[in-house]
């Protein structure tokens, strides 16, 4: 697996938001095919990792550097980082009153292909494409005529994140939390979808809480973050521990650290 | 203020119609509406000035509608240049009102009017010529969508008025244009019955070149199980006042207002409107949107009126306003007025910017700033846009206003 060049290096990364360090020299690298998991109490950094990454304006990185493909991107526009294949899949899926799912799905599609300098669709070619990856996270096309996001529910959100996903084909994929709100069936829906979308030249980067996502979808990596740092990093088994033992067991490993 | 020199020293004609004589009587005495009233205080003073500082103009110049008709089946005038034809057939006619009944459809209107209230309608009745006061009667059904163009000539101040009388049962869809040129002002009022039973979709659109000004006013009485609908778009005016004023005049009427204005530079653009609701059982359901960016000023004062006599009114009045810039200043002031104790009555205002983590979900998915703004406004617009009576294939209004630059 290591013998390619990493798809994503984020080398002992420092970030704030107003004045306030939030990220404390976070390091993780992200091969092609390799699935990571980042698990951390509420409130450790996580999120804002994935925000950090994908451009989020409202973040200044202090220290460090982010590679994506070789190229420090620190100073790239969100647009530019996503369309150059960085995606985010967001906890909290927003909803934009007005603005169509269709025409935002269409845009944001063309956007990527433009990049990669393929044929951009147009409105009949792109309803092609997107009822066939509708399937993978059996989406109703019912949704695609309502405004993004807007009176979804929790699950719909979800599976409309992986949707984008399955369109947007994605270099690296930071997927914040994808499992939370969802039940049982839904979770299985959403994971299927990811593993199919997942190949041996994207790297995914799951963040959670629980095991039942990497029950799964099996991570090779388990990493344990705290007070913006990632304290652990071990194989699968790592996230049945802390299952097991919560995340009191990781403060030992703050205080050894 | 070359126009007011001229009320005040009875130099605006040498031979005036009976109605510019009446209005100039009005004015002579205290020419300029009260500027430190709470109708007027907002108003940009300099720009107020400038917009009566042109000649009068009673002759029109040729001007086009500003998208093509694909369809036989609409009627279009334009104010002062054309005649209209009367039009009698089977199932509806459209007929000018002759001058009588113009005068005396005028004069009953001016003697309810106030002078700092209605000074926008009684300088349009003095300045407007004869040929520039369209008088319609509309009967039937099944009328063809009538669209109306009004418009300002360069270096000059215009006067257009309309008046239009919607007979018991009809049904009209009607579209009003305002166009403003480069350095002009114009003075436009609309007065609309809508008889008993009758059903009126209504669109105003209003904009202007460089250096436009509007004074714009639509008076409306509705009597009972009437319905009106109106959605109006104001934007590119460097001053413009849109004064609406609507009167259910026995209640037991319905009315949905959608209405937006846009500024931007140093423009400035008020939205005044006043629903009066004269008997029980009154529907109103109003919103009205400013869109603000760069150093330019947005304006809207609603105010709703329910007396004792409009038992079981129904009245919503919401502003919802934008701000894109540090710079741009926004007034919202939605009143109620409410003496009945049985009503329904509600308002609000909200002034918000473009939501920040909407742009970000947008740019994470690869859509540029400027593009997920696009969207964004669009979104705004939208709601007022397909308000207004004029299918997207006709006339695109939405891509007109993004493409704006």
């Amino acid at each position: 697996m290591t013998e390619s060049n990493p798809i994503l290096e984020v080398n002992n990364l420092f970030a704030s938001t107003d004045d306030l360090p939030i990220l404390k020299g976070v390091s993780i690298t992200v091969y092609p095919g390799e699935i990571h998991a980042i698990m951390g109490r509420n409130g450790c950094g996580k999120s804002t990792l994935s925000k950090i990454i994908a451009g989020h304006p409202s973040y200044n990185i202090t220290e460090g550097e982010i590679n994506f493909s070789g190229k420090n991107v620190n100073s790239l526009e969100p647009e530019e980082r996503a369309q150059s294949g960085i995606f985010l899949g967001f906890q909290y899926p927003i909803e934009i009153p007005g603005v169509s799912n269709l025409e935002f799905l269409r845009v944001s599609t063309n956007a990527r292909r433009k990049f990669l300098k393929k044929e951009e669709l147009d409105t009949f070619d792109f309803e092609d494409l997107v009822k066939e990856k509708l399937e993978l996270v059996k989406m109703d096309s019912a949704f695609l005529s309502r405004s993004v996001n807007q009176g979804f529910s929790g699950g719909e959100k979800k599976r409309n994140e992986i949707l984008q996903m399955a369109l947007l084909e994605p270099k690296i994929a930071i997927l914040d939390e994808t499992d939370s709100g969802l039940d049982i069936d839904a979770l299985r829906i959403v994971a299927s979808g990811i593993k199919k979308i997942a190949n041996n030249k994207t790297g995914i980067i799951l963040i959670t809480h629980y095991q039942r996502l990497l029950d799964e979808i099996k991570p090779d990596y388990v990493h344990v973050m705290s007070d913006g740092q990632i304290i652990k990093t071990g194989g699968s088994d790592l996230a049945l521990e802390l299952e097991k033992n919560g995340y009191e067991w990781t403060d030992n490993f703050v205080k050894e650290k | 203020m070359e126009i007011i020199e001229r009320i005040k020293t009875n130099k605006l004609f040498s031979n005036p119609t009976e109605i510019q004589k009446l209005c100039l009587k009005k004015l002579q005495s205290n020419p300029l509406p009260n500027l430190k009233s709470e109708l007027w205080r907002l108003s940009n003073k300099s720009k107020f000035s400038n917009f009566l500082d042109f000649s009068l103009n009673g002759n029109s110049t040729n001007f086009e509608f500003p998208y093509q008709n694909n369809s036989k089946n609409i009627i279009r005038l334009i104010i002062g240049e054309n005649s209209p034809t009367n039009i009698n057939n089977e199932d509806y006619s459209i007929n000018e009102l002759n001058n009588e009944e113009l005068i005396a459809y005028i004069k009953k209107n001016l003697s309810s009017f106030d002078q700092n209230e209605n000074w926008s309608e009684l300088l349009n009745l003095c300045l407007s010529f004869e040929q520039n006061i369209l008088g319609l009667r509309i009967q039937g059904t099944k009328i063809p969508p009538l669209e109306i163009l009004s418009h300002a000539s360069n270096d000059y101040i215009n006067a257009k008025t309309l008046i239009l009388i919607v007979e018991k049962n009809c049904n009209l869809d009607l579209l009003q244009i305002n166009l403003g040129t480069e350095n002009s002002s114009l003075s436009h009022s609309t007065y609309l019955c809508l008889e008993e039973n009758s059903f009126v979709n209504h669109g105003m659109v209003a904009y202007g070149e460089k250096k436009s000004n509007l004074l714009n006013s639509l008076n409306v009485i509705q009597q009972q199980n009437s319905e009106y609908n109106l959605g109006t778009l104001h934007f590119k005016f460097n001053y413009a006042r849109f004064e609406i004023r609507i009167k259910q005049s026995s209640g037991n009427a319905r009315t949905n207002i959608k209405g937006m204005q846009i500024t931007k530079n140093d423009e400035q653009i008020a939205t005044y409107t006043k629903i009066e609701f004269n008997g029980p059982n009154g529907f109103l359901d109003q919103i009205n949107k400013s869109l603000a960016d760069d150093k330019s000023h947005a304006i809207f004062e609603g105010s709703i009126i329910v007396p004792k006599i409009a038992q079981k009114t129904d009245a919503s009045q919401l502003s919802r306003n934008l701000l894109l810039s540090n710079h741009a200043q926004i007034d919202t002031k939605p009143q109620l007025e409410i003496i009945a104790d049985d009503v329904k009555c509600k308002h609000g205002a909200t002034i918000s910017q473009l939501n920040e983590e909407e742009l970000f979900y947008m740019r994470s998915r690869g859509l540029t700033l400027a593009e997920a703004s696009k969207l964004q406004l669009g979104s705004f617009f939208k709601e007022i846009i397909s308000f207004i009576p004029v299918p997207k294939g006709r006339w695109d209004l939405l891509n007109k206003l993004l493409k704006q630059d």
